[in-house]
């Protein structure tokens, strides 16, 4: 382009993006803004869990000539324990306890930019917003990685026994269990002041496991979905740009995954994994159940891709993964978000199914599973507690789903 | 209409290809097939001994794993295709060389010697490779310059050359088959006995070459067995496969033996899926008779407290997890628990087999009460709420003010003109409901320990029988397209609009 367009910049029309007007919608329906909360709050608890439930004090005071030798003085054991790599040995927990001081820096970083940065306009402000989340996501993903490769783990300590010597002084979570220590003389109980839903088969507390279970299933819910959301996109989108014989043969993909039930499916997949983690079921789910997105990407993109202003951008000679990417993409993802929002409960509802089939990954701390030891043992609580959790986070989810789909809808719009 | 249904058929038959070819593409990468590191489970040593590889030939030969996936371009292999793979044999059959320097003829240096992988993949290569390489063997045999590997080709022409037997892994082989067999074994034996010594001499082998291989060679019969016509060549490429194998058992509805109980999977399957079928069929059938009354009561009252009551109790029932509830009644209403008022599981009493017909029914559907009813809520759940928006569309629709100001009575409009006309989308609702029972009732036989499709999926997942995995995903797999057909069907017989050429 030539540089008289550029010498003098117009102001910018402040416009609403389209996110903008969606949210702006969205907060006309008080359920699913309340549901949007409540489910903020899961994921706020979730990420705090090892504040509330953990076997290792807070700090610990040991004086002189008490416990073993080299145990004495003041330590901060709990920090530790959260990066370390015995205690949490799974992928997810270490991403939450990082998120833990990643997202109070995250949120101070974001009001600082909004209170002091020095923007033009509106839309240069949201533009930095984006760059900095964005930024940040990757950074703190990274960093994410680099603690759960680096395998750092520190020497084991038998804290509880270690408090309980004359003179010790210790502060520990009000909740003292790891919902990985078992206590086999514990095994079993009914619910007390000491574990508030009793303990399962090996003496685990029950309570924290449905605490770090919230973790698993956030985090199933949300991965599985932006993985199968990524597939469905690309998949749509060059099906619905390019049509023809492209068009035809992921059509025929599609028809062709449609007839399998999606749940057998899952579980044939499922029967070639031996030992599945928690990344495994992310990713049996999210490679099965792209169909949806992607006929609906398609169809949006049948839509769009006759407009004038793709004709436009065609005529201003754009390339064409940007006219994809950046003029058609945003305007169909509409739908892409509410069947998104409603995956995120079908693949926690998923999950929670194989795990109580006993085909989730057999040591993670999944409602299912608690289900599962429940329906075996005969323990009221342990049936009780993770059939709510499940109902109640699958309902937030349904109904912050509706919401988003009133939001979406032009025809809907107050 | 006709017309229309053999038309939507034949469409069906591309899908059911690929549908198979998706099957046969998961079972080849399925785990647990003996690869050669496991059909000699110790290794190298195993290699060598002659009962161990044959038995494992067979094996392969048996389940065609000696097969190309694909294609099959074997007929175009020539000697030095394989040159190779004979030489490592041959290296590996050579002595190896002591370490205290003494002279060892034809010795091989222990650094120099082929491990054991590479023997067990050229091994595995030059057997898979069938009769197709008899020339090619012939040919290094006669040709090659070490002496070793000529003896080493014709230790191999002695198991490749040898003829191919008819339907015989088959259990009901005919008389002329028998008898066809039996010659064959004749011949077999004899090209058997045409070995030499793997460090046999070069006078030895030209020997053995001009008494028995040439004459066998050069036979009429033999130079039109490995003289291939193109017709020949497209035939083998096509159908000498495994994929082709497996799409004609398919075909002829064999999907082989489970592993777990070594019998054929159809049969069990077809027991499992009666059992299913039932559980499906009653869900289905009042899911649609409950959410349809519901749906358009509801719409009727749009606005007042009755519809925000159903529809806020409809979309509790919707999240509400089937396993959960099931393990709710099974641990309130069953025998042994607080009310008795159904089995704890099961299809039917144990002696169900001796009642007459109405008793057995009786029986079955007693058990049936809990399952069918924690697989219907969900999906009346969701048909109700769209048998609401399907009667909220119509109802305002300009026919239905004209059917009022005709005078026709209230009852008369709803049932005759708006139901009839809103309910049609729900119909198309089968072809997607269908999987989703089919999928739903896994966690519910296994809850009520119901012998269906769901449950032996899951045995047999425990147990790792791919055989029955794969038959499973295949049949639930046609009925969901049989369900579609039907749902298609069905919408082209309730919507006039819709026109069948």
């Amino acid at each position: 382009m030539s540089e008289n367009t550029h010498s003098a910049p117009a102001p910018r029309p402040d416009y609403k993006s389209y996110g903008e007007i969606v949210w702006g919608q969205f907060k006309k329906y008080p359920m699913s803004r309340y549901s949007l909360w409540a489910i903020g709050l899961m994921f706020l608890v979730a990420t705090y869990a090892p504040i509330i439930a953990m076997n290792v004090p807070f700090i610990i005071s040991v004086p002189q000539g008490v416990g073993p030798a080299g145990a004495q003085g003041m330590q901060f054991p709990w920090f530790g324990v959260l990066f370390d790599s015995n205690f949490y040995e799974s992928g997810v927990d270490i991403f939450f306890n990082v998120l833990m001081f990643g997202f109070p820096l995250l949120l101070l970083g974001l009001f600082g930019l909004t209170k002091f940065g020095n923007f033009e306009d509106k839309v240069a402000l949201r533009r930095a917003r984006m760059r900095y989340l964005a930024g940040s996501s990757l950074v703190l993903l990274i960093v994410c990685i680099f603690v759960f490769l680096s395998n750092f783990s520190i020497p084991y300590v038998d804290y509880e026994q270690l408090a309980g010597l004359d003179g010790v002084f210790s502060i520990f979570p009000p909740i003292p269990y790891a919902y990985r220590e078992p206590d086999i003389q514990a095994a079993q109980q009914g619910m007390s002041w000491l574990h508030f839903l009793g303990t399962d088969r090996a003496g685990r507390d029950v309570f924290t496991r449905l605490l770090f279970g919230t973790r698993i299933s956030l985090t199933i819910g949300v991965v599985a979905v932006a993985i199968y959301v990524s597939i469905g996109v690309v998949l749509g989108s060059i099906a619905g740009y390019f049509g023809g014989k492209v068009d035809a043969f992921i059509l025929r993909m599609i028809e062709v995954m449609l007839c399998f039930p999606t749940f057998f499916l899952i579980l044939t997949v499922r029967g070639f994994i031996d030992d599945p983690s928690i990344f495994h079921i992310m990713l049996i789910i999210g490679l099965t159940g792209w169909t949806t997105v992607a006929r609906l990407v398609r169809g949006e993109f049948l839509r769009l891709k006759n407009q004038e202003f793709v004709q436009a951008a065609l005529a201003m000679g754009l390339s064409q993964s940007r006219i994809i990417f950046r003029h058609i993409l945003p305007n169909a993802l509409g739908p892409v978000l509410v069947s998104a929002t409603f995956g995120v409960a079908g693949a926690i509802l998923i999950e929670a199914s194989l795990s109580f089939l006993g085909l989730g990954p057999p040591t993670a701390p999944s409602w299912g599973q608690i289900l599962t030891t429940g329906r075996e043992t005969g323990q009221w609580p342990l049936i009780i507690a993770p059939g709510i959790a499940i109902f109640i986070t699958v309902s937030l989810l349904n109904l912050v789903g509706e919401g988003v789909r009133d939001a979406t809808d032009p025809k809907m719009r107050k | 209409m006709t017309t229309y249904i053999v038309k939507r058929i034949l469409l069906m038959i591309p899908t059911l290809f690929l549908i198979i070819l998706v099957v046969f593409g998961l079972l080849q990468i399925a785990p647990g097939k003996p690869t050669p590191s496991q059909a000699s489970a110790s290794g190298a040593e195993n290699t060598q001994s002659m009962e161990g590889r044959e038995s494992h030939r067979i094996f392969k030969e048996q389940f065609g794993l000696d097969k190309p996936i694909f294609l099959n371009f074997r007929y175009g292999l020539d000697a030095d295709d394989i040159r190779e793979d004979i030489e490592v044999l041959a290296d590996y059959a050579r002595p190896i060389c002591p370490e205290d320097a003494t002279q060892v003829a034809h010795c091989m240096p222990a650094d120099q010697r082929p491990t054991s992988a590479t023997v067990i993949a050229a091994q595995d290569r030059i057997e898979d490779l069938s009769f197709y390489i008899t020339p090619a063997l012939y040919q290094i045999a006669q040709t090659a310059e070490r002496d070793d590997v000529r003896a080493t080709a014709i230790i191999h022409l002695t198991v490749n050359g040898q003829y191919k037997l008819r339907n015989e892994f088959s259990a009901n082989q005919s008389a002329e088959d028998e008898a066809y067999n039996k010659s064959v074994y004749q011949k077999n034996r004899d090209i058997r006995s045409w070995t030499v010594a793997p460090d046999a001499s070069a006078a030895e082998i030209d020997a053995i070459l001009a008494e028995k291989w040439t004459p066998w060679m050069q036979d009429e019969t033999n130079t039109a067995r490995f003289d291939y016509t193109f017709n020949e060549k497209f035939w083998i490429t096509v159908t000498d496969t495994r994929f082709a194998k497996y799409m004609g058992n398919i075909l002829r509805l064999d999907f082989g033996i489970s592993s777990a109980d070594k019998q054929p999977i159809l049969p069990t399957v077809w027991e499992k899926v009666k059992v299913s079928a039932i559980l499906g069929f009653f869900s289905i059938f009042f899911a649609y008779l409950i959410s349809v009354p519901l749906g358009v009561w509801s719409a009727y009252r749009q606005g007042t407290k009755a519809d925000e009551a159903v529809t806020i109790g409809l979309f509790l029932l919707y999240s509400l997890p089937s396993f959960f509830t099931a393990v709710l009644v099974l641990k309130w209403l069953t025998v042994g628990q607080p009310f008795e008022w159904f089995p704890t599981g099961g299809f039917m009493s144990s002696g169900a087999e001796h009642m007459t017909t109405l008793e057995r029914a009786t029986n079955i559907a007693y058990h049936m009460v809990l399952p069918v009813f924690c697989l219907t809520y969900g999906a009346l759940a969701s048909l109700s709420r769209y048998a609401r928006a399907g009667l909220l569309d119509v109802i305002r629709a300009d026919y239905i003010r004209t059917a009022r100001a005709k005078g026709l009575s209230e009852s008369m409009v709803v049932i005759k003109h708006a139901v009839r006309n809103g309910m049609i989308p729900i119909l198309t609702l089968l072809g997607t409901l269908l999987p989703a029972i089919i999928g739903g009732s896994v966690v519910l036989e296994f809850v009520f320990n119901l012998p269906g499709l769901g449950l032996y999926m899951l045995d047999s997942i425990f147990v790792r029988d791919y055989n029955a995995i794969m038959a499973i995903t295949l049949v639930s797999a046609v009925l969901t397209l049989i369900g579609i057909l039907l749902s298609d069907l069905s919408y082209a017989i309730v919507d006039p609009r819709i026109s069948f050429d």
